[in-house]
């Protein structure tokens, strides 16, 4: 099948273009643009059920079985389209030129296998290391860069001999043996203590940044985005309802989603009667999202004109908002 | 107020683990979860309890609420020893304080439904149940009547809590003893949640007792905060003075970890978070 999406730009390190997830007739990611520039960290935020999750794995081809990805993701150096391309185009991808951090360090990693091994297969399988004894010795040393004691102790070590923030590191050192150009983070310190993600992240930038890579980077939690990216992308319902510089969007929202989900995770500023600022109703369950604006059902200044699809306002992809009532662009604060 | 008992007095608390013996010559050393810990919580105050994993804090919510037993130290509920009481004798305990959980899927009954899962704990401690009284809670907590005849897997995490909490003020307990009550829930429902647990405690006037790993939590809702670290509390005060000005080096540390939107809007990056941490990692 040939796509008619142009090949990307020399600049970009990703372009996707009109990614669109669905199950049957039910649209879960819908009609999604983005573009990664090397060097670039771009944070996606979203709630669960948004969609954020399902992106990254389509992104690297990962969906389960079930799921359909439409449009277009295109990777520099790679000569092929990541959606509809078969599993040996993508493990060829996989792990060299995109890799992925996830939430979970336990289910990541094999409980079988010594972790310096499984860092050296990531260098053998792709070629980057000519031999095994060369991969072995590569391993030890990004064991060592990622911050972990006695690098070649714990490359004998099997995961559940580590601890959650130890595994963790090890799935960084794993994620960056091949130098990816994008390295896709889907909620990697969700699951760890505060002192031990502000450990990882520091890595995690630290390993992006020394590299030159690009980093797409998932979570729920605003301040580890604005702490982490220079861009961000806010996605509700499976769709992109703002974009833009991260000290712009999180002071100076202009969809009123945005402003809801900034209002409610300020837990300095109370009421006069000592209440939280918060958004209304839940989530709604995946393909359960009203037509139109699919936070209307939500939102304090919907109104009947909100039943069709706000079009997108700004230069370009990465800079706007959908919103058919958006805040006023003077207004200040977190709403 | 000052002759009254403080609903929790806790003194020097502890709980040694046994863990299973890995040689023939020797036992292995016990795990100390507790090491020695004493607080008091008075009638009506919101007191917090922030530490990381493997803190204690979950081992000390057990021992509190009647769930394990110490292996030394006191604590009383309102004036009464738990410490030596069989489970049978624990029954005044269930009636004046109830727990929340954190995984509001995991502590519901996926087969009950939730009219029979809020009035599970009035079954058990023998109350007469009107028949207004679920519907009554069901409304306390922001939910519909329609609600009873459901069961669990129909609701999200956020309404799953507003079950967990009703169920918890069926048999109108003084205390509430909460353990990471908004950790699993959306950033947008979080706020709904804490704004009604708020409510409910002044309400009520009860006491609370909540756990979280996450300070800013804790200081939106608490009046006074303890900072656990291995098995101890290692400061312990008012949680703006504690917030403002933190004495002990872990509590500093722990602080200066949390990322803010503001702390980072104002350039902060992962470096700055992780600079204090940096020289003692693991």
């Amino acid at each position: 099948m040939t796509t008619h999406a142009a090949p990307p730009l020399a600049q970009d390190v990703l372009t996707v273009t009109g990614l669109g997830v669905s199950v049957g007739d039910r649209s879960l990611v819908d009609n999604l643009d983005l573009t990664i520039r090397p060097g670039e960290r771009v944070g996606l935020i979203g709630e669960s059920g948004s969609g954020k999750s399902l992106t990254a794995l389509a992104l690297m081809g990962l969906l389960p079985e079930g799921l359909a990805a439409t449009g277009s993701v295109r990777v520099a150096d790679v000569h092929h389209d990541i959606v509809g391309a078969d599993e040996n185009q993508l493990s060829r991808v996989r792990g060299n030129d995109i890799a992925m951090v996830f939430q979970e360090p336990m289910t990541a990693l094999n409980p079988t296998m010594r972790v310096g091994a499984q860092v050296a297969e990531a260098m053998l399988i792709h070629g980057t290391r000519p031999t095994r004894r060369a991969a072995m010795s590569a391993a030890v040393d990004l064991l060592e860069q990622v911050g972990l004691p006695d690098p070649p102790g714990t490359a004998r070590s099997y995961p559940h001999q580590l601890s959650g923030g130890q595994r963790q590191r090890v799935v960084v050192a794993l994620a960056l043996a091949n130098d990816p150009a994008l390295l896709i983070c889907d909620e990697p310190t969700t699951a760890l203590d505060v002192t031990v993600q502000a450990l990882v992240l520091d890595l995690i930038v630290r390993g992006v940044i020394d590299r030159g890579a690009a980093m797409l980077f998932i979570t729920h939690d605003l301040a580890v985005v604005a702490t982490v990216c220079e861009r961000v992308l806010v996605m509700y319902g499976g769709r992109i309802v703002e974009a833009g510089p991260v000290q712009q969007v999180f002071t100076r929202p202009r969809h009123r989603y945005t402003q809801g989900l900034l209002a409610a995770s300020d837990l300095s500023v109370v009421d006069d009667r000592g209440r939280l600022a918060t958004v209304p109703g839940t989530v709604p369950a995946a393909g359960q999202f009203p037509a139109g604006c699919v936070f209307r059902n939500r939102c304090g200044h919907a109104t009947d004109v909100c039943a069709s699809t706000p079009a997108w306002t700004g230069q370009d992809a990465s800079d706007g908002f959908a919103c058919h009532h958006p805040a006023p662009a003077s207004e200040v604060g977190h709403g | 107020m000052a002759e009254q008992s403080p609903a929790i007095r806790v003194r020097d608390l502890t709980r040694d683990y046994h863990r299973p013996r890995r040689s023939l010559l020797r036992a292995s050393p016990p795990v100390h979860a507790l090491r020695g810990v004493s607080f008091d919580v008075a009638p009506g105050e919101r007191f917090g309890i922030v530490g990381e994993s493997g803190c204690g804090k979950s081992t000390l919510l057990r021992l509190v609420s009647g769930l394990d037993r110490a292996t030394s130290g006191s604590i009383e509920i309102e004036g009464r020893e738990i410490t030596h009481l069989s489970t049978r004798r624990l029954g005044f305990l269930r009636e004046r304080l109830q727990l929340i959980f954190q995984d509001p899927m995991s502590s519901l009954d996926p087969r009950m439904r939730v009219a029979d899962i809020i009035a599970e704990p009035m079954v058990g401690l023998r109350h007469p149940i009107s028949p207004g009284r679920v519907e009554e809670l069901l409304q306390a907590v922001g939910l519909s009547p329609e609600a009873a005849t459901r069961f669990p897997h129909q609701f999200s995490g956020g309404q799953r809590q507003r079950i967990s909490i009703a169920r918890a003020l069926s048999v109108k307990p003084q205390i509430l003893v909460a353990d990471e009550p908004v950790s699993a829930l959306d950033v947008s429902v979080r706020a709904q949640v804490l704004n009604l647990i708020a409510d409910l405690v002044d309400e009520l006037a009860l006491t609370l007792v909540f756990v979280s790993h996450d300070l800013s939590v804790v200081r939106h809702v608490c009046d006074r905060v303890a900072v656990m670290n291995e098995g101890q509390i290692v400061e312990m005060g008012p949680v703006d003075e504690v917030y403002e000005n933190p004495q002990h080096p872990y509590t500093r540390e722990l602080i200066a970890a949390v990322p803010t939107l503001d702390k980072a809007l104002a350039g902060s990056g992962a470096a700055d978070l992780a600079a204090p941490t940096g020289a003692d990692q693991p």
